[in-house]
């Protein structure tokens, strides 16, 4: 296992003051868009054999095959078929697709382009997380020349085939990151998850077949395709193929995106974004907040979608969007941070996981305040195993993320909460009113905190 | 016929159904909150969840097709503790308020809470608070009594099609709203009421009248427009309080129109009419009820036999039951053989139309024909032959040939206007109504009427249904059923029923008939009924 040299951020240097925008004619110069003309005379089932021979797990946090995916699309064609680009990356330590859309757009349009070609979608909507206003300005400008080139419109490359892609902003909202919330979104409704089945790829956008794709793993694709699922291959871990971003945040000395193979440990991951700072190594968070966290002694965890999940305990690599904390990290407000995030961004539709949420980001707020009591440890770990979509009480999977962080913290740093709950309390053991409503005093959402 | 088993049973379900609908189908009570056979299946309240032999995770069986061998268990210790734990859920942030919600003894919440719930909540922090809001004419909604549902939302999108209702914010800060300046005014609003399982949801019209465990109902049909929509009459010491519509696949399914919903005020309107009155010197004079009709039938002979047969008309209102419209036609007729059966007014207006708001599919429709027995009446005249008019040929004639009639009313509002009918005018006038009009005032002799929740009979619907209905409360003292009227005066023996003089009149009224006790109780399960 190897990693030569960057090949998704090969155009996109590591040094900030290096870079700049790829647009069409850098990117044809650097050998952009030949991928797509050779797959314009290949068969769509020959371009998901070629990604699904080189193991490429999707991007976006479930780490499900991307060829496998495209495969469940109806062979015949029968009614249109859509693409939809979740690029609503809105986990907190999360931001390695707005990296690859903001500085080298045209990698992520010829990755739908030939995804359009292989599972016979006429349409693609980039679907773009609302807060993301640069980067909705620079995949625009880049559909706009690939519009102008011929990559997209009814013409692909001369070849008279028929590929269109419109951008779609989010309106801020988390839930609408979820693949079947991003899809009501789409439809211009209220981003509630949906049942399933019926699954996307035979009932997805207005009821047709649709494929759902990360940004990074549709960046992938033109690499594949250019040299073969064998070089896919030499990087990872033989279930975990490929090259991966890495979004570095927290106490480190270079937080940032960075580039490396997939199945890198933890310790590795940390010394390339320039050690720790501020102290030693307290934990991480290792693929934003919905996957758990890794405690002091799992800094040799492999970072892969397998690893971190069996060795390592938390749900799973996610996006590989580390918060690394050092020592003087308080974990109960970190953990307290988390749920916060997941009351205030639980779309309210099913109801362990729109009053549980809240439930226990009240609890931790009075944990913080000095009110804890030792039976809140109970409850927070009572409470997070009843939600979640993997014991199937609710819909989607961000109830999950909930349970997962919550599960992680407690139990990899019992004795923090511990003593912040104690057994005996000197305190009074119910918050005064005077104080009791925290959302009036705090608005969640607002950036005072 | 898929056959599944739930908790230990055999049930044969329909194909393409749903777990949750086979199991009440079958009459297996489960619980569910958001789920409702008449709107599309979100599957959010997780109450329903079940589990199926074969899958791991918990399954909604509300959207979960059945499988033919599908073992499901509502019972096992993963869907209990679910059940356990969803109703812990939904009482966080619901207020302590039972003994003050209208709601409070139909609630599912509280039947859930008892069945399924634990005793004590363990929460201790402090509850959400959510306004009082005023949605509509008709609804008001308590926001921190809401349990996030959406079945109104859903109905204002699928049924109505008006879409004012939406959900607005995110997780337990959401509320169910309303856009500014767009109220839930549509004509179908009464509806959302019903359909909220919880006490979110009130009608400002019975906001703190009575408690809902004193409520008694009457199964009775609509009486504003031709439509005959299917509704139960709750009633307490002989006053009507609310309507509830009643479940009928083929007339109005699960809804109701407003105006059927309201039309029982009539009949508690305190401007009923009580006190016969006759003509005596020139002069209106109270009499007793007897005296009254014996009076009128007498004068009737008297004028035949003055002017000879066809002097008689009587009015034979579309609000009248089958049933007395048959008794007052015979009566006529034996008065005087030869006499006109008159048509009552039937006002008409244009068909309000409701569409899903995704599809454009017709949902719901009220007719525009504002009288409920019109089909009915016209049956009867046919049968009684002889000369019939409608209302309009005979306020137009001008031949003078009728020289006094029996004139039934019966109409919820004022039917005859200011100015009378020339008609109408002279002559000898025996009227039966509800309510005071131009023509009551006019009388010769008065006969106050009973309103249509206070007796028996069947109407015709536009599609031709013959539906009976039954009476829920008595009349006001001073009036009397015109049935019961009718059968004295035409001598018959015995009590007056109106079930009986269908079985006379034979096909198709004898079609009419009221459910069950058996079918009432076997309406979609919004009743707690113990396991």
């Amino acid at each position: 296992m190897a990693f030569p040299e960057p090949v998704l951020t090969k155009r996109i240097p590591l040094n900030p003051a290096d870079r700049k925008k790829v647009w069409y004619n850098d990117y044809v110069a650097t050998g952009g868009y030949k991928q797509l003309r050779a797959a314009l005379d290949m068969s769509g089932q020959d371009i998901i054999k070629t990604v699904t021979d080189s193991g490429l797990r999707g991007r976006g946090g479930a780490g499900f095959s991307a060829g496998q995916k495209w495969s469940f699309i109806p062979k015949e064609k029968k009614t249109t078929h859509y693409l939809a680009v979740n690029a609503d990356e809105s986990e907190p330590g999360t931001f390695k697709d707005r990296h690859l859309m903001e500085w080298d757009p045209h990698q992520m349009l010829e990755g739908i382009a030939i995804a359009c070609l292989a599972t016979q979608c006429d349409i693609a909507y980039v679907f773009i997380r609302g807060e993301f206003h640069h980067g909705t300005k620079v995949v625009e400008q880049a559909i706009k020349e690939a519009y102008h080139h011929g990559i997209f419109g009814n013409n692909v490359m001369g070849t008279g085939k028929k590929i269109d892609c419109y951008v779609h902003r989010g309106a801020g909202a988390y839930i609408c990151g979820e693949e079947t919330g991003m899809l009501e979104a789409i439809e211009g409704k209220r981003g509630w998850p949906r049942n399933k089945p019926p699954f996307p790829a035979i009932a997805g956008v207005f009821g047709r077949p649709t494929v759902i794709n990360n940004v990074e793993t549709l960046c992938c694709v033109p690499h594949i395709m250019e040299r073969g699922p064998a070089w896919f291959k030499t990087m990872g871990t033989p279930s975990s193929p490929g090259p991966k971003l890495y979004g570095m945040s927290g106490h480190l000395n270079r937080p940032g995106v960075y580039e490396h193979e997939l199945g890198i440990t933890l310790q590795q991951s940390i010394d390339m974004a320039g050690g720790m700072k501020g102290g030693a190594f307290k934990g991480a968070i290792c693929g934003g907040i919905s996957m758990g966290v890794l405690a002091q002694h799992q800094l040799d965890v492999k970072l892969d979608f397998d690893d971190v999940r069996f060795r390592g305990g938390c749900l799973g690599l996610g996006t590989a969007g580390m918060i690394v904390m050092n020592e003087h990290t308080n974990m109960v407000r970190a953990l307290r941070n988390c749920v916060r995030f997941y009351a205030h961004e639980s779309c309210g539709q099913c109801t362990p996981c729109r009053e549980g949420s809240a439930w226990m980001k009240k609890i931790l707020d009075r944990i913080v305040d000095g009110y804890g009591k030792a039976r809140d440890l109970e409850m927070l770990l009572e409470l997070e195993k009843t939600m979640g979509s993997m014991p199937g009480t609710t819909i989607c999977g961000l109830a999950d993320g909930t349970a997962w962080a919550t599960r992680t913290f407690i139990n990899k740093y019992y004795d923090e909460f511990a003593a912040a709950c104690p057994e005996e309390t000197t305190k009074r053991v119910s918050l005064p009113i005077s104080r009791g409503n925290r959302e009036v005093a705090t608005p969640m959402g607002s950036n005072t905190r | 016929m898929p056959k599944i088993t739930v908790d230990g049973k055999n049930i044969e379900c329909k194909d393409r159904t749903n777990i949750l609908q086979a199991c009440l189908d079958a009459g297996l009570e489960r619980p569910y909150y958001c789920y409702h056979p008449g709107l599309s299946v979100v599957a959010s309240c997780r109450i329903c969840l079940c589990e199926v032999e074969g899958i791991p995770k918990l399954v909604p069986s509300c959207q979960t097709q059945v499988r033919d061998g599908m073992v499901v268990h509502f019972n096992s210790s993963k869907a209990v503790a679910n059940q356990k734990q969803t109703m812990e859920y939904l009482l966080v942030n619901h207020p302590l308020d039972c003994p003050v919600c209208d709601q409070a003894g139909e609630c599912l919440l509280q039947d859930y809470s008892y069945e399924y719930g634990r005793a004590q909540s363990r929460f201790e922090e402090d509850k959400a608070k959510k306004p009082k809001k005023d949605v509509g004419l008709n609804v008001l909604l308590y926001s921190d009594r809401c349990i996030m549902c959406t079945r109104c939302v859903r109905f204002t999108r699928e049924v109505s099609g008006t879409s004012e209702l939406y959900v607005d914010g995110r997780g337990h800060k959401e509320e169910i709203d309303i856009f500014p300046g767009k109220p839930l005014n549509n004509k179908l609003s009464g509806n959302v009421v019903d359909l909220c399982p919880v006490g979110a949801l009130l009608d400002k019209d019975f906001l703190f009248q009575q408690r809902v465990w004193l409520l008694k109902r009457t199964p009775s049909i609509s009486p504003v427009d031709a439509g005959g929509e299917n509704i139960y009459l709750e009633w307490n010491d002989g006053k009507i309080y609310r309507t509830k519509p009643r479940y009928n696949s083929g007339v109005n399914k699960w809804w109701i129109s407003d105006d059927t919903r309201y039309a029982y005020k009539a009949v508690n309107a305190p401007n009923r009419l009580r006190q016969a009155m006759k003509t005596e010197l020139g002069m209106p004079t109270a009499c007793s009820f007897n005296d009254a009709a014996e009076t009128a039938v007498a004068k009737l002979k008297q004028i035949v036999v003055d002017h000879g047969q066809g002097s008689l008309y009587a009015v034979l209102s579309p609000m009248m039951p089958c049933e007395e419209a048959h008794l007052l036609g015979t009566l006529i007729r034996s008065i005087d053989p030869q006499a006109t059966l008159v048509l009552g007014p039937v006002p008409r207006g244009d068909d309000d139309v409701f569409m899903n708001y995704l599809d454009g599919s017709e949902t719901f429709r009220i007719q525009g024909e504002k009288v409920p027995n019109r089909r009915g009446v016209e049956r009867v005249m046919q049968i009684l032959g002889g000369k019939t008019v409608d209302f309009a040929t005979f306020i137009a004639s001008t031949s003078g040939a009728t020289k006094a009639g029996w004139i039934a009313g019966g109409y919820l509002s004022d039917w005859i206007g200011t100015e009378l009918p020339a008609p109408l005018k002279g002559g000898f006038k025996v009227v039966q109504d509800i309510l005071p009009n131009e023509l009551t005032r006019n009388a010769d002799v008065l006969l106050p009427g009973a309103a249509w929740a206070e007796k028996a009979g069947c109407w015709e619907n536009y599609q031709g249904a013959m539906q009976a209905f039954d009476a829920a409360v008595p009349p006001p003292e001073g009036a009397r059923v015109e049935g019961k009227v009718f059968h004295k005066l035409l001598g018959r023996s015995g009590m007056y029923d109106a079930a009986a003089v269908r079985v006379s009149l034979g096909e198709p009224f004898v079609q009419a008939v009221l459910p069950t006790e058996v079918e009432m109780a076997g309406e979609p399960a919004f009743e707690f009924v113990e396991l």
